[in-house]
């Protein structure tokens, strides 16, 4: 009985110490991680004054916004000194419209890669699936050409289509994954029951899609909202997303760097991935991982 | 409501024949039930019927008209899926009207139908639910509501009972039979579960390897198999297969069958012509548990011919109604069904009745009845 007393005491006390550890690894870890997140969000509070006086680390001793208003109206990019606004708007513009197609396009994808069945059809999907893993640079010449036949060179419209093409790739497969999942009984009965091939697509499919759709608009809206190197080859001037206008600000600033200024446009910057990430993140993990348990 | 008929349908994916020459023909109202082992080819049968798939050649018809090449929805079927296949995003109510509401059949119109069904299957209180909030008996009933709301010439059924537990399953078995008689359907049904078919079907149809083993009625597929695989895969306990000679006993056809001591020899009277060409020969003698039991006499059950024999008892398996109970003869396991107050202890010698008005004898190469 003693033992057994002695024993349980002991393995409380290993216990205690094993969760404090692995506790203050985790920490270790988030303040790794967040560490560059204060900085960024303290500098941006601070006037340019207080960032040439006090260290990296010190917290505002007066909190300004004056760097976000400034960033957001009156930062020059380039030659331009009408702040980051119109490229936000230029990102959303292009964002939206990129994010909502090519989702919808790899839903239909999906849907008939899976439940209309062809022949060739893994094929078709093997291909797309390498669409995956081709690198960004290797598409930016031909790219080019094709938007500049199109007439498209330059222009919002131009992205969208680029991050659409880019983009079906992984929202094929996104969809085509979710679609094996469910049972093809639920076609056949929509087909006998006299529905076609889009009555069952809106009325049946689309409805009941609702982890993955999610999923497919985090990760496109992410990766066409932090799209550098399309942004900076296939549009210029006014019609830049946000990520190109950022770099142009931190980089081309002349004379005194305004550090409060760079970290505000930065933050701006990140903010909408951001926020879609906390609106609709549960349902990101519960998308990804929609199938794999039955339920 | 009409009769169904294939004629020579045939079925390949690429090389691979998964349905060879099937001949069916169904009256109108006629339960027929495909029975068969998994892969047997029946499940596609349905849905060539249904115009799920397409068939490489052959022809069905439903009534005089062929439908090879109508569409699904335009020929008049509904169907049951084994994993009921209701639409997880629509109430009860939408599940059931769907189809309907596809061929734009008028709102009031859908509602009076709706409702009707729901009275016959008893799921009032449901039709606001989502499928999700249903309990597996619910959702079958759901899934028939669906079926049969659009008054289809034929109703197909695709393992509907599989997915339920053991109870409800019985339950729900003697309810598709009510309504099959209540509404004189005429209906396909396919199983992979015998005594489904044997209790639902007015006529069955026991594949194999995409071939057609047999096409009849319950009762003579049970009583004259057309091969050991039809014999051995309707009926439970399966039938029990004894490797036999066929003699001729002082001008009798008897079976002899060979044991360590001395043979068995029992007598088939009123044996068939067929059986003549096999004298002499090896045959499969075929007999049923029900048909091999406790000591009995022919007074026992008229038309019965009754012959005795002893052996020992290895096991017995008790059932409560009857007490299966196994012996070895000819290096086989056999079972005989023994009423509980005339069960042996097993490693006893016990006096068994083989009843030979209702064996079966096959050709040991071919395996078909003789």
């Amino acid at each position: 009985m003693a033992d057994i007393q002695h024993y349980s005491h002991d393995a409380g006390w290993k216990h205690t110490i094993l969760r404090g550890l692995l506790y203050l690894v985790l920490i270790l870890f988030a303040a790794y991680y967040l560490f560059p997140l204060f900085v960024m969000i303290s500098t941006s509070l601070k006037s340019l004054d207080e960032i040439r006086e006090g260290s990296l680390i010190s917290l505002p001793r007066v909190i300004t916004f004056d760097a976000w208003t400034y960033a957001w109206n009156e930062a020059c990019v380039g030659v331009e000194c009408s702040g980051i606004k119109i490229y936000f708007w230029n990102s959303v513009k292009m964002a939206v419209p990129a994010v909502l197609i090519s989702t919808f396009l790899g839903a239909i994808n999906g849907y008939a890669l899976t439940k209309w069945r062809f022949k060739g059809a893994n094929i078709v999907f093997a291909l797309l699936l390498f669409g995956c893993f081709i690198p960004f640079q290797v598409v930016l010449l031909p790219m080019s050409q094709v938007l500049g036949s199109l007439g498209l060179a330059s222009s919002t419209t131009g992205l969208v289509l680029v991050h659409v093409v880019y983009g079906l790739c992984f929202t094929t497969l996104f969809f085509r994954n979710y679609y094996v999942s469910i049972p093809d009984e639920l076609v056949k009965a929509a087909t006998i029951d006299g529905a076609g091939f889009f009555t069952i697509f809106w009325r049946i499919i689309l409805p009941i899609s609702t982890p993955i759709i999610v999923v497919s608009v985090i990760w496109q809206f992410t990766q066409i909202w932090n799209d550098f190197l399309f942004g900076a080859s296939f549009a210029s001037g006014d019609n830049a997303p946000m990520t190109v206008a950022l770099n142009n600000i931190v980089n081309t600033t002349t004379g005194v760097k305004q550090y409060n200024v760079d970290m505000a446009t930065a933050l701006l910057t990140g903010l909408p991935t951001l926020l879609v990430y906390v609106l609709a993140g549960k349902y990101f993990v519960r998308g990804l991982t929609a199938g794999s348990v039955k339920g | 409501m009409a009769s169904l008929t294939l004629d020579k349908v045939r079925k390949a994916f690429g090389p691979v024949e998964v349905l060879k020459e099937i001949n069916i023909a169904i009256e109108d109202g006629e339960f027929l039930v495909l029975v068969g082992p998994s892969g047997c080819g029946k499940s596609t049968l349905l849905n060539l019927i249904a115009g799920l798939e397409g068939s490489s050649d052959g022809e069905i018809r439903i009534g005089d008209r062929v439908i090879n090449d109508v569409h699904p929805k335009d020929r008049n079927i509904a169907m049951v899926f084994q994993s009921y296949a209701l639409y997880p995003n629509m109430t009860v109510r939408k599940n059931i009207t769907f189809g309907l509401e596809i061929r734009g059949v008028s709102a009031a119109e859908r509602d009076k139908a709706v409702a009707d069904v729901a009275k016959l299957l008893q799921i009032e209180a449901l039709l606001d639910r989502k499928p999700s909030q249903l309990s597996g008996g619910q959702r079958q009933r759901v899934a028939m509501g669906r079926a049969l709301v659009r008054d289809p010439d034929i109703f197909l059924f695709d393992e509907p009972l599989s997915n339920l537990d053991a109870k409800l399953r019985v339950d729900m078995r003697t309810e598709i039979k009510k309504l099959h008689q209540r509404l004189g359907a005429t209906i396909v049904y396919v199983t992979h579960d015998q005594i489904e078919a044997m209790t639902l079907a007015s006529r069955i149809a026991v594949m194999k390897d995409g071939i057609l083993q047999q096409f009849d009625t319950p009762q003579n597929i049970y009583e004259r198999p057309n091969n050991i695989f039809v014999a051995g895969f309707i009926g439970s306990p399966s039938m029990n297969f004894i490797n036999a000679t066929l003699i001729n006993d002082n001008g009798n056809l008897a079976v002899s069958i060979k044991r360590d001591n001395d043979p068995i020899i029992l007598p088939l009277k009123d044996a068939p012509e067929s059986y003549q060409g096999y004298v002499g020969k090896d045959v499969v003698f075929g007999i049923r548990p029900e048909g091999l039991t406790h000591k009995r006499t022919g007074s026992d059950q008229p038309g019965s011919q009754y012959f005795n024999f002893d052996c020992k008892v290895e096991v017995i398996e008790p059932t409560g109604a009857d007490t299966m109970t196994v012996v070895e003869i000819g290096g086989k396991e056999i079972v005989a069904r023994v009423r509980p107050d005339r069960a042996p202890q097993p490693g006893e010698i016990m006096t068994f009745s083989a009843d030979m008005s209702q064996i079966s004898l096959f050709d040991p190469v071919t395996e078909l009845r003789i």
